[in-house]
């Protein structure tokens, strides 16, 4: 399979093949316009999953996946998500249909996870959404002292 | 706040060029379709929000850098903030 290189400007120069690439229909919000990433992942930082964009070197997020975060979470999709997914009303099987990422966001000395707004990325066919929920359901997660999530916030 | 009442098939109409029609209503849901100038932004409440936490996020490394990272991980569990390797694709999520 061929390759492409990309020089991004925090994690370095990513070499990559088709078959990594994400595809984002409607982007993130806030970065609409970056359509394709792939997921990084330094040895080093594990469990870390840096969500490069492949549309602009500059961009790149970092995140976990979100089990190992909460390990009872439980992914809710409204149909529209489903859809643009396009996954069937049965394929919600996180870790054989679907992985779900959460963004790390900065908060005073430490970071916090919004739950209720996972990356959600179609396992069969690499389509990512960030799941957007109306109502607060698993909610904040802190990282405290020590390595422990503390949620919600 | 103004408040109108409308039915399926019916719109209200803002600014004279943006359109929205109530196109669906189920018992808990409204679906609306909204017919706007392409240069204007249609985007929900919670949207707008998340929008701004990601920006936060980004920040995390965009600003702070691998230092950053390296503050990350040493609060999860002090492994090395020292990649040696980037590896693409296929993370164990």
């Amino acid at each position: 399979m061929s390759s492409d290189v990309i020089h991004a400007t925090h994690v370095g120069e990513i070499e990559w093949s088709p078959g990594c690439e994400l595809y984002l229909p409607l982007g993130l919000p806030g970065f609409e316009e970056e359509r394709r990433m792939i997921p990084v992942e330094v040895p080093a930082q594990r469990p870390l999953v840096f969500l490069q964009s492949l549309d602009t070197e500059a961009t790149c997020f970092v995140s976990l996946p979100v089990r190992t975060i909460w390990d009872e979470f439980r992914l809710r999709l409204s149909e529209e998500e489903r859809l643009t997914l396009l996954l069937e009303p049965d394929q919600l099987s996180i870790g054989a249909d679907v992985l779900c990422l959460v963004l790390l966001v900065p908060f005073q000395n430490t970071v916090q996870a919004n739950l209720d707004a996972p990356i959600v990325i179609n396992m069969h066919n690499r389509r990512c959404i960030q799941a957007m929920s109306s109502e607060a359901v698993a909610g904040y997660f802190r990282l405290a002292d020590g390595g422990a999530w503390v949620g919600p916030c | 706040m103004l408040v109108l009442r409308r039915r399926v098939g019916e719109a209200i109409v803002l600014a004279g060029g943006i359109e929205i029609e109530v196109v669906e209503i189920s018992r808990t849901r409204v679906k609306l379709g909204v017919r706007a100038p392409r240069n204007i932004s249609v985007t929900r409440r919670e949207a707008l929000a998340l929008a701004a936490e990601n920006r936060q996020a980004s920040d995390l490394i965009g600003h702070r850098g691998q230092q950053g990272v390296g503050d990350l991980l040493r609060l999860l569990q002090n492994l090395s903030d020292d990649p040696t390797k980037v590896a693409p694709g296929n993370a164990d999520m």
